[in-house]
């Protein structure tokens, strides 16, 4: 098969998942709260997919990103090919099939992200204090809510393998 | 071997030719995709737009008869006493028309009100913009300015066929002339990255040493119509300090805006009813 269906789920569930964090800082705004968790989007893919498959995923996802953000276009894309290419490349030394390691990818990845955005976005404040410390609350509410998110997240992601009869375990695995 | 290794750098290799691809291809191939993949996502918060509105329509509905005739008696009034300033607002533009013909004066900017929910906000260190349920299908012009009950509320800076994108006034992206209430020298207006804690702020500059502000009596900061694009006298913040700004000549300060401005759920859009000549319109 040209792509592994696995990748659509695996984009519909980033979609979702980047909807509901946009609906969540619409509501916090009052609070001066933002969450940026991305992270969690490019962990399975690049655990769990065909090269192919992952890079279509990854690309798509990365356009949808940018495309809901006001982040230069092509910047989210660009980073997510990156940040998964690493990531594809040393996929045989993490096990996708528990949480422990797709979390600690995914708090790696969002860490890369906000600095990503910082360095796209930042660099014309970078000697104001208001603009760090906003990216301080910013970066320490998104791990935060991450701890209790990426679990969630890829027993959904997971949850979805098996309600559509799909294959629930990585490529690439060494007894396969 | 061979087979292995180049196995092992297949990602990298795709990303250098994602890289190459992208550095190439041109600008519009690029708006085209942007384009393509907000529209897509564009009925997700309006449908969800119209979910909150319906949800506020059935908690109203909840609420008591004595309740309900009670505000229907405060919207009443509330019509009667618009329904009087209506009147005055007209005698004044009529007065104001009559004084402009006889000193021949150059006609001023006329703008139509389109009012707007706001469907996202998106404040944070990075970018500071909400986006609004109306686009292209209500003429929505990139640039148009956008106000609140409060006064400014910032610019469009990207119009959808159905949303459109507002950058706001808190924004250091955001600049404009604008005025002391009563003191017809322009100053500047900017935006500032906001530490997240405390009201919203923006800054000053340029202004004359000898206006004077203090806590007691803070300055109005209100909008001029240099530019064009905004009409003059809508509130943009209130400062309660200058001081001598880098060149030493003009003085800076900081800028209170309305803590509203983090909670917008209605927005109006001001569309210039003749759009901007840049040949011979003359601000």
């Amino acid at each position: 098969m040209f792509l592994d269906p696995r990748s659509i789920l695996l984009f519909g569930a980033n979609a979702l998942l980047l909807y509901l964090t946009m609906l969540i800082n619409s509501a916090l705004v009052g609070w001066s709260i933002y969450l940026l968790i991305l992270g969690p989007m490019l962990v399975f893919p690049a655990l769990y997919l065909r090269h192919k498959s992952y890079f279509i995923c990854t690309l798509l996802t990365g356009l949808w990103v940018d495309a809901a953000l006001p982040s230069g276009f092509g910047l989210f894309t660009s980073g997510f090919l990156f940040a998964g290419a690493f990531i594809f490349q040393m996929r045989i030394r993490f096990r996708a099939e528990h949480n422990y390691h797709p979390i600690f990818l995914a708090h790696g990845v969002n860490i890369f992200c906000i600095l990503l955005v910082t360095l796209g976005m930042g660099t014309a404040y970078i000697n104001s204090l208001a603009f760090w410390m906003q990216v301080f609350v910013t970066s320490l509410a998104s791990h935060l809510a991450l701890l209790i998110v990426a679990p969630w997240f890829f027993n959904f992601e997971r949850m979805l393998f098996v309600l559509c009869r799909l294959d629930s375990e990585p490529e690439d695995l060494p007894f396969r | 071997m061979a087979k292995l290794r180049l196995d092992r750098i297949k990602p990298l290799v795709a990303l250098g030719a994602f890289l190459l691809a992208w550095w190439t291809i041109p600008t519009t191939v690029k708006s085209f995709l942007k384009a393509s993949f907000s529209e897509f996502q564009a009925p997700a918060w309006v449908a969800t737009s119209y979910l909150d509105d319906l949800e506020n329509f059935w908690a109203r509905r909840s609420h008591s008869k004595v309740e309900l005739i009670e505000a229907g008696r405060e919207v009443a009034r509330a019509k009667s006493l618009y329904q009087f300033n209506s009147q005055r607002n007209e005698t004044l533009e009529n007065e104001i028309q009559r004084l402009e013909a006889i000193l021949n004066l150059p006609s001023r900017r006329e703008f139509r009100y389109e009012v707007a929910r706001v469907v996202r906000r998106d404040l944070n260190a990075w970018w500071q913009q909400i986006v609004i349920r109306k686009g292209k299908d209500f003429d929505i012009p990139v640039g148009a300015a956008v106000v609140f009950s409060g006064g400014v509320v910032g610019r469009v800076v990207e119009v959808g066929a159905f949303t459109s994108r507002i950058e706001l006034v808190t924004s250091p992206n955001f600049r404009m002339a604008a005025n002391f209430e009563g003191d017809e020298r322009p100053v500047v207006y900017q935006g500032l990255p906001q530490s997240g804690f405390g009201d919203p702020l923006g800054a000053v500059r340029d202004a004359p040493k000898d206006v004077i502000a203090s806590t007691q009596i803070p300055l109005k900061l209100v909008s001029t119509r240099l530019g064009g694009t905004f009409p003059p006298g809508l509130m943009i913040g209130r400062v309660s300090w200058l001081e001598p700004g880098n060149t030493g000549i003009f003085q800076a300060g900081e800028v209170e805006l309305d803590t509203r401005l983090l909670s917008l759920h209605e927005v109006a859009v001001l569309i210039p009813l003749y759009p901007i000549d840049l040949q011979d319109d003359v601000p």
